[in-house]
């Protein structure tokens, strides 16, 4: 009596489970027929893209070749509020986030930790971030939004300085998409290669080739949305890595207005909430402590993709990245290493950071794969996507 | 002739009472009753109104509002002392028949082996609902007793009155149920392999556990997708504004395919075996 | 349903453990309406082929009619007629006698859960547990718990009752009860297949047995037809041995030596040869027959000739 038939189960529902799981990415791979466009009609589509009111979810995903950040935050989610820190996670580890747009004057974006969030709701002239682990808000009051809006972001990343490409920490598919739209130059070459699904829905996809041998980045593909012209993911290649070094797209859309009362927002009662200074404020504050305005002014050095920003002797010291004293004390400052903080938690920072820095010649470099950045012993800081030996070169000029 | 056949809600009927009149399942829940109590007790006798910014999520949220206590305790519970308890009534199902014995008579009665398996996983996963709403239930009593209570703060900085707070925290235990479901299949397959239940049980929770350091392992990133604890933490979904479902859905996919996967071992392996103890 | 059909009928029935067979192509043919007994000494195979009967394992090869089913495959509709004892009972011991039975009850799709507590009360009383119904079953003595198992069996009305070693643990007034027991059930028109190490209790219950061992089913058939398959001995106390032992021989047997020296004794291998002819013979050659004795051989015999050992001998 063959008996062997009941097993059948076993071995057909795991086969349909991963056929099921393998066409429905084929499905959602599969090239959609689409009319040709050239490179520069599609430019000109995403820049007259009509769309102004969205939803979906972001996922967000790197690759650069460094230790894993978010291993040196507790699990539980008590990330700290620290604005570096903040900016520099969210460009480094795996995010998700529920993005609500309405207009260019609301928007909300919520970025998914676990057990956590973090909130930024841009409601007209209000700007909220509240982070929920430290039960933190920030306001700020936009006087017109250009502006504010960038006053809000120089805030968050006061201390990213030595990051310039993380400064604009972009929220949405389509702000990424404008940061790298807006660096093509004759050096770039322009193509559109084919077409692809995202979130669901036919994209272009628009790629942006450097001509250039020193930069990092290898490419940067843009899928736009075939219907909106709405930028749905931005995937950025790096040099010699076969993964994409970082990227971000929707992993499902929706071109419906959002309720109004997402973009609502009124602290919790419980929660610390700090008034950010306009503009203004922070001047007159910086006047009456007598301090220059803006010493820091970097310096721009080449161009095109293999641009290196140096910021001048003493912005290293004043950023308490000194160097030579204790290779990693001072980008302790990133990794956010607070005076009081559990001494295992400094431990793995400083290991990690250990790990992640190299000396060279006339200081100590940290490389990504996108990215490199110097700082001299003398005090510079400089950084570009190019390689630290580009960098060593510059500062040696 | 066979009498007329009726639908055999009995089973499923006695199956519960049997889980419910044994004292193991109600040390069980006394154990995880007392995470919550003791969570709450703790803080209110410690609690010197500085929030450290370590322990447990949500564990400094509960001086200010005792409804905090029931997601403290949930996220304690959930790597550990829930799969612990699920392990213990998964291993035991097919397993602890066969050690009594009683599966024999059970089979000849004749309950129908798919029907009894059928009728075990569904004790088991009414035990992961029992579990997860002792755990949600207590803390909120406990918290309302020991510290003031009111509207509840999200994730997402909005706040939600006392009644939508519970409205999201029996969503939350819904998810929690269903994140157990697909450790449970993977106990019943397990306890149709052998009929030592101590066996089935230890190998159940420590699959929970291998599942977990897995999970923390960066190197596997490429698996955490497949593993059945990826989604376990996800809950707090429940607590944004708007409410986030991509997590719910994303898990229950994934559950059902373990539910899937292991339900068939399960009925290939009881189905064919003999028994004979 | 034809009453004179079998109620349970093998053909090569074999279940193999690895290479051993436990069960070597049996053929078991009983009858509807009889008590079987099913006899064999310790690990002679009797409680794997109940449980290969019951569905319980899967036969290694041969073919299994129970009632009017084809085993495993009908067993939904054959087992609810089945009341079954199996290598002892088995009890969830943090619960009552009561709540046992229910349980079991509950798990056949076929009874009425309206009359659940009716029948579960009647069986209580069938194997007189009525006292101790309440009682947690892990405070039964193993005659409480075998009698649980009897009223398991008993739940609901069966065509066939199979009952593994009923009388195991029992005290002799329970052995007593329980055979008692099988009697009226028995009048009630059920067929009862019931195993057995102990010949005597065979012996005193059923009307056919079948004898099992190693493995193999050596006998089958009603009582009388086994005593019958025995040899008759002749047993003559005579003062004239020799002449005795020469009419013996002459009558071709072969006289054995016996202890005693006014004793001949001799197997009547001789097809029909009766005893009678045996005894005129003597007569005839003038031996001084002072006693003649004619015994069928005992079933305890016969059944120690078949299986090599006797029956209560842990095997
Ligand atoms: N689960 C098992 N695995 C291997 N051998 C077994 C198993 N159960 C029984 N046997 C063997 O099968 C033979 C028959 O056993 P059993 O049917 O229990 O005998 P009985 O009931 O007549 O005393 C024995 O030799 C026993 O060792
Ligand atoms: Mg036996």
């Amino acid at each position: 009596m063959n008996k062997n038939w009941r097993w059948l189960p076993a071995g057909i529902v795991p086969v349909v489970i991963v056929t099921a799981a393998v066409s429905g990415s084929a499905v959602a791979e599969a090239q959609p027929q689409l009319p040709a466009k050239t490179a520069q009609e599609l430019l000109e589509f995403v820049a007259t893209s009509a769309e102004d009111a969205y939803s979906g979810t972001v996922e967000q995903s790197s690759d650069l070749g460094l230790p894993d950040i978010s291993m040196a935050t507790p699990p539980g989610g008590t990330s700290s509020s620290d604005p570096t820190s903040t900016a520099l996670e969210l460009l480094t580890a795996d995010h998700t986030a529920q993005v609500y747009v309405d207009g260019p004057d609301r928007a909300r974006v919520q970025v998914l930790d676990q057990l956590a969030q973090r909130d930024v709701v841009v409601n007209q002239d209000d700007v909220w971030f509240y982070d929920s682990s430290a039960n933190e808000a920030m306001h700020a009051v936009l006087p017109d939004r250009e502006s504010a809006k960038a006053e809000l972001e120089a805030k968050l990343q006061e201390k990213a300085a030595e990051y310039p490409e993380l400064q604009d920490v972009p929220r949405t598919p389509a702000e990424l998409a404008e940061v790298f739209l807006a660096t093509i130059d004759p050096s770039t070459e322009v193509t559109v290669d084919g077409t692809r699904r995202v979130a669901g829905r036919s994209a272009y996809e628009l790629r942006l080739t450097p001509e250039d041998a020193t930069t990092l980045i290898g490419s940067i593909a843009v899928s736009v949305d075939s219907e909106t012209g709405v930028p749905l993911s931005v995937t950025v290649q790096a040099k010699g890595q076969e993964d994409a070094a970082f990227q971000a797209g929707f992993s499902a859309v929706d071109f419906s207005t959002p309720d109004a009362g997402i973009f609502e927002f009124t602290p919790p009662a419980d929660a610390t909430v700090t008034e950010a200074p306009t503009v203004d404020d922070a001047r007159a504050r910086m006047e009456a402590k007598d301090e220059p305005i803006a010493t820091d002014e970097p310096v721009v050095i080449g161009e095109g993709w293999s641009t290196i920003v140096e910021l001048p002797a003493g912005t290293a010291a004043k950023l308490g990245v000194a160097p030579g004293s204790g290779e990693a004390a001072g980008m302790g400052d990133i990794m956010d290493i607070k005076p009081g903080m559990d001494p295992e938690e400094v431990a793995g920072a400083q290991a990690m950071l250990d790990q992640a820095l190299t000396e060279v010649d006339g200081g100590s470099a940290l490389q990504t794969s996108l990215v490199s950045v110097l700082v001299t012993d003398d005090g510079r800081i400089l950084a570009g996507a190019v390689g630290v030996d580009q960098l060593v070169a510059a500062a040696q000029r | 002739m066979p009498a007329e056949r009726s639908l055999g809600l009995s089973l499923v009927l006695s199956e519960i009472t049997v889980l419910f009149r044994r004292l193991r399942t109600w040390a069980m829940i006394g154990a995880l009753a007392l995470i919550p109590i003791l969570i709450a007790v703790v803080v209110r006798v410690s609690s010197d109104g500085s929030a450290s910014g370590r322990g447990p999520a949500f564990l400094d949220s509960i001086t200010q509002n005792g409804l905090f206590v029931s997601l403290t305790a949930l996220t304690v519970a959930i790597p550990l002392f829930l799969p612990l308890t699920i392990g213990v009534v998964a291993g035991d199902t097919i397993a602890g028949e066969a050690n009594l014995g009683t599966l024999r008579y059970l089979l000849v009665a004749p309950a129908g082996r798919i029907r009894l398996l059928l009728v075990k996983y569904t004790g088991a996963a009414l035990f992961c609902l029992v579990a997860t709403l002792t755990v949600v239930v207590t803390g909120a009593i406990i918290g309302a007793l020991l510290f003031p209570v009111g509207p509840v703060t999200l994730l997402s900085g909005d706040t939600v009155g006392i009644v939508g707070y519970f409205g999201r925290l029996l969503l939350l235990a819904l998810y929690v149920t269903v994140s157990l479901m697909g450790l449970s299949a993977i106990g019943l397959f397990i306890s149709t392999l052998t009929t030592i239940p101590v066996g089935a049980m230890a190998a159940t929770a420590a699959l929970a556990a291998v599942a977990q350091i897995l999970g923390a392992l960066p190197q596997l990133e490429w698996l955490h997708p497949w593993l059945f604890t990826n989604y376990w933490l996800g809950f707090a979904d429940f607590l944004r504004q708007p409410l986030v479902w991509n997590s719910f859905l994303d898990n229950a996919l994934l559950q059902f395919g373990y539910i899937a996967v292991f339900g068939s071992l399960a009925y290939g392996r009881f189905s064919t075996k003999d028994i004979l103890s | 349903m034809s009453a004179d059909g079998f109620a349970i009928e093998t053909r090569g029935l074999t279940k193999e453990f690895g290479r051993q067979k436990a069960v070597n192509s049996v053929d078991l043919a009983v009858p509807r309406g009889t008590v079987f007994g099913f006899l064999g000494p310790n690990g002679s195979g009797k409680t794997t082929t109940i449980r290969v009967l019951l569905g319980l394992a899967a036969a290694s090869s041969g073919e299994i009619r129970l009632l009017d089913g084809d085993m495993p495959k009908d067993a939904r509709a054959v087992l609810p007629r089945v009341g079954a004892l199996v290598e002892g009972p088995a009890i969830y011991p943090f619960l009552s006698g009561r709540a046992n039975l229910q349980r079991f009850d509950a798990a056949d799709r076929h009874t009425s859960p309206a009359t659940r507590n009716r029948r579960v009360d009647a069986a209580l009383e069938r194997v007189g547990l009525s006292h101790a119904a309440n009682k947690r079953a892990h405070a039964y003595s193993l005659g409480m718990k075998q009698r649980l198992g009897i009223a398991n069996a008993l739940l609901a009305p069966r065509d066939l009752l199979i009952l593994d070693e009923p009388t195991n643990g029992l005290d002799p007034q329970g052995t007593r009860e329980v055979r008692s027991l099988i009697r009226s059930l028995s009048e009630d028109g059920t067929t009862i297949f019931v195993s057995s190490h102990l010949l005597a209790e065979v012996e005193q219950m059923c009307t056919m047995i079948a004898v099992m061992s190693a493995g193999r089913l050596v006998a089958q058939g009603s009582l009388d037809e086994l005593r019958d398959g025995g040899t008759v001995r002749v047993r003559v106390t005579t003062p004239d041995v020799s002449d005795a032992r020469r009419v013996l021989t002459g009558l071709g047997l072969r006289p054995e030596p016996h202890g005693r020296d006014d004793v001949v004794a001799a197997e009547l291998a001789v097809p029909g040869l009766l005893p009678e002819a045996v005894n005129a013979a003597l007569v005839h050659a003038d031996v001084r027959v002072r006693g003649f004795e004619a015994s069928g051989a005992s079933l305890e015999d016969r059944f120690v000739a078949l299986t090599g050992e006797g029956f209560d001998v842990a095997g």
